[in-house]
């Protein structure tokens, strides 16, 4: 069984016509799913469905045969902790240290008292450090966020989604506010996490360029509806056009260049 | 390609131009100084606003003349006034000293004082967390916000004095009403400061800490006071300070014991200038020592955090 299931997820802002319209897909464990579209056209909001930061207005979502639309407020806590998620903004708590924010990542698994007080068991420190040296932020384990780079800040968000052990980790244009090295890093340690680890990823990307990089799978979504749904090497000029419409003309010369290449 | 060439081209005319400015004036000084170059526009001396302001001014000028034109002196006599009031002030700052008490009688008095501070700091403080959390717009719904921040705006409103006073209706002068209205208007002030420093924190980082599973209660305790604890001191030791200077006041207006009420017999009641000029520096110097006290430890904070 597919471990996240969308089935005909529908979702109205203010009764207005449709960020999301009749979304039906499955994903499977360690597939790395790119979600492409132009702005405007429901990533985010499908990405905040799947952990129910947005309601669903209708239709089925289901994440590791729970269906989350059902579950009460402390199941659907325990289903988060399984659901990881990095932002475009990183949203760290920039006054705290890096160790403090990827710890934070553990709260979901407490009782409240024991989250209030910050008790984290030995065991869990050990992980934390260990996630912090994978993704190379041994040296500013007890800087401040606020004094890392863009980079620098997107590792720890990673970090403190890993922390989680989640099954599913969701990226919310991860790399739109890096330059193109630090975009690197990060992609390249998301590829990374879903092979070695084996941890679904699902991406939301602006550039296609990178989405045909390091996808398995490829989403193209345009004003809430699915207009792609394959493979990488299944994408072709006109579907990009479908996808991002009167947008994608440069786009299309960027897929001329790897036909080429 | 064409869009950069544009720019360079641009560019280029721009430079032209000053430097060919530069040749006929020989340096910008005179560019600015004379008046054919450029041409801004007519510049308005007199708009809407500096007309307003000029008759306010002036209106503010012939008032003035005419109150003191036509106040009452009576049998005062102006120049003698001031006279005797430097006098006055002469033996109060000049020839302190305590006469009705000894120094650790005021030392005690003292610590009265500031007890009715450090209390009524502690209440408003510790009420003030609470309601700061559900008047911040990152973490409660913006009816209850709205709800808890115009109440206390009301509160804050009305001078702590009159709180103490509406207070002593129930409670009788003295330090009960004293204790009661002082906390009440702290801890208005403290739940405005409070709520602003934590609204600092992004809404957005705490949906993001609410998507990995943590509770409300944990965000608050883990992120959110964390990240905001420098501010909430420093608003605090404000309000002691403050606080300090009100419970002087109140010592000698409500009853409320201490240092202020000696102040108050000393002065309204034994006329006794040289012991109001003794006491007077002692509250300057504890104020002093509070202001030293609070920078070190923001310092400390600050360098530790
Ligand atoms: N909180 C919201 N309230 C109302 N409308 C929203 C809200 N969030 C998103 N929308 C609308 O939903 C549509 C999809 O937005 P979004 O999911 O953010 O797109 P994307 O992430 O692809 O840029 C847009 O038309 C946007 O205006
Ligand atoms: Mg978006």
């Amino acid at each position: 069984m597919a471990l996240l299931e969308l089935k005909n997820v529908t979702k109205n802002y203010n009764n207005e016509c449709c960020a999301l319209d009749n979304v039906s897909f499955s994903v499977d464990k360690g597939e790395f799913v790119s979600i492409i579209g132009p702005s405007g056209a429901g990533k985010s909001t499908l990405l905040r469905c799947i952990n129910r930061m947005v309601e669903a207005s209708s239709g089925e979502i289901s994440v590791d045969g729970l269906i989350s639309s059902s579950l009460s407020k402390k199941k659907l806590r325990k289903l988060r902790t399984k659901i990881g998620m990095i932002f475009q903004h990183y949203n760290l708590v920039d006054r705290l240290t890096v160790i403090e924010n990827v710890l934070h990542g553990r709260l979901g698994y407490k009782s409240t008292l024991a989250g209030v007080l910050g008790r984290y068991s030995q065991e869990e420190k050990s992980q934390a450090y260990r996630i912090i040296e994978i993704l190379g932020l041994n040296e500013q384990i007890y800087k401040r966020c606020d004094q890392l780079s863009g980079g620098q800040k997107q590792r720890v968000g990673i970090a403190r989604a890993l922390v989680q052990n989640p099954k599913i980790i969701l990226c919310d244009e991860p790399i739109a506010s890096l330059d193109p090295n630090a975009s690197k890093i990060i992609m390249d340690h998301l590829g990374n996490i879903s092979k070695e680890m084996g941890i679904t990823i699902i991406v939301n990307l602006h550039q296609v360029e990178v989405a045909l990089k390091y996808s398995d799978r490829i989403i193209g979504v345009n004003r809430g509806k699915v207009v792609f749904d394959g493979a990488p090497c299944d994408l072709t000029t006109r579907q990009i056009r479908d996808i991002y419409g009167s947008e994608s003309e440069d786009l299309i010369i960027d897929l001329g260049e790897r036909h080429a290449g | 390609m064409q869009f950069k060439e544009l720019i360079v081209q641009e560019t280029n005319n721009i430079c032209e131009q000053l430097s060919s400015y530069e040749d006929r004036h020989t340096s910008f000084k005179e560019l600015f100084l004379t008046k054919d170059t450029i041409n801004f526009g007519p510049i308005k001396l007199l708009d809407r606003a500096s007309i307003a302001m000029r008759t306010v001014i002036l209106f503010l000028t012939v008032l003035t003349i005419y109150f003191f034109s036509t106040l009452d002196y009576q049998s005062i006599d102006v120049l003698k006034g001031f006279t005797d009031t430097f006098v006055n002030f002469k033996t109060m700052f000049l020839n302190p000293y305590a006469q009705r008490f000894t120094l650790g009688e005021a030392f005690y008095n003292v610590v009265v004082t500031l007890g009715l501070a450090f209390l009524t700091t502690l209440i408003g403080g510790i009420v003030a967390l609470l309601l700061g959390l559900l008047a911040a717009q990152n973490l409660a719904p913006k009816q209850v916000t709205n709800l808890i921040k115009g109440f206390v705006a009301i509160i804050r409103a009305v001078p702590t004095i009159l709180w103490v006073l509406i207070f002593a209706v129930a409670a009788g002068l003295g330090s009960a009403a004293a204790i009661i209205g002082m906390s009440f208007h702290s801890i208005s002030y403290l739940t405005k400061a409070y709520s602003e420093s934590f609204e600092d924190l992004d809404r957005s980082v705490i949906e993001a800490l609410m998507a990995s599973g943590a509770n409300w209660w944990q965000i608050v305790f883990q992120a959110v006071i964390p990240s905001s604890v420098t501010y909430l001191l420093s608003w605090t030791f404000l309000r002691f300070e403050i606080n300090f200077a009100n419970a002087v006041a109140m010592g000698a207006a409500a009853g409320a014991g201490g240092i202020g009420f000696d102040l108050f017999m000393a002065g309204g009641f034994y006329f006794d200038l040289r012991e109001v000029g003794f006491i007077t520096y002692l509250i300057i110097a504890i104020a002093i020592a509070l202001e030293v006290f609070s920078t070190n430890i923001k310092g400390k904070l600050q360098k530790s955090i």
